[in-house]
């Protein structure tokens, strides 16, 4: 059976050092909804590939250093 | 609360009065003598009159719902210029893949329920009982399947969906 992933992000972390960018400003850049930025930021839904380089793409950074991977709970 | 939450939401409650509307009005009628199981005319007139209001009345209130919603952004943003203010009106209505997931896992749930209705419907028919009584099975089931799509989707919005 795969073992079950859990994904991480640093969205807040990275809305902070964007001068303390708001979820809705993310959500416009993105082109997305702020509900659906909310639900990413709490863990609570997991984007598509797509969405996730949307979003690394509005804070300038790699796709890998928005979000992350736990296997079983421990971080990868 | 999300636009979107809010739409559920508003489904949710005119597709509630709408149901209870009919019940009311349909159980009136049988008790008072003034429907003939064998005949599905006035069932069909009925139901299709109530199907019309449910419809008209989701898209008076959508209508209505965002142009309101509309002014109160336009308000907030009062003090920046048009462009700012359109693309902030424009933004509380972004559908995106989350939206059309959730979506799609409800109305899973609604053509589900359709489907037992359905099956439902079938077996009264099969131990005698009236057509009548399948087609109002077939009605209530469409009914039950929507509200639950909406509380579904409303679920989803609050505890997300993976």
């Amino acid at each position: 059976m795969a073992k079950k992933l859990k994904i991480t992000n640093n969205i807040r972390r990275l809305r902070f050092f964007a001068d303390e960018m708001t979820q809705q400003e993310l959500a416009e850049k993105a082109g997305v909804s702020r509900q659906t930025i909310i639900s990413i930021e709490a863990g609570k839904y997991s984007p598509s590939l797509e969405m996730a380089f949307r979003i690394a793409e509005v804070f300038g950074v790699k796709i890998g250093d928005v979000f992350d991977y736990e296997v079983n709970g421990e971080p990868k | 609360m999300s636009y979107q939450e809010k739409r559920s939401v508003v489904n949710i409650i005119i597709g509630t009065l709408v149901m209870a509307a009919y019940c009311i009005y349909t159980f009136g009628k049988y008790r008072a003598g003034a429907i003939d199981l064998n005949h599905l005319r006035f069932s069909a007139v009925t139901m299709l009159t109530f199907i019309g209001i449910g419809v008209g009345a989701i898209i008076v209130v959508q209508i209505l719902y965002h142009i309101i919603l509309s002014v109160s952004v336009a308000v907030k943003q009062s003090n920046c210029d048009k462009k700012k203010i359109g693309k902030a009106v424009e933004s509380e209505f972004v559908e995106d893949e989350m939206d059309k997931l959730i979506e799609l896992k409800s109305d899973r749930l609604n053509m589900i329920i359709i489907g037992i209705g359905f099956i439902t419907g079938l077996i009264v028919l099969a131990v005698g009982q009236p057509p009548v009584i399948m087609l109002n099975i077939l009605f209530l089931s469409g009914g039950v399947g929507s509200l639950a799509s909406g509380v579904l989707s409303l679920y989803y919005y609050r505890a997300g969906i993976r």
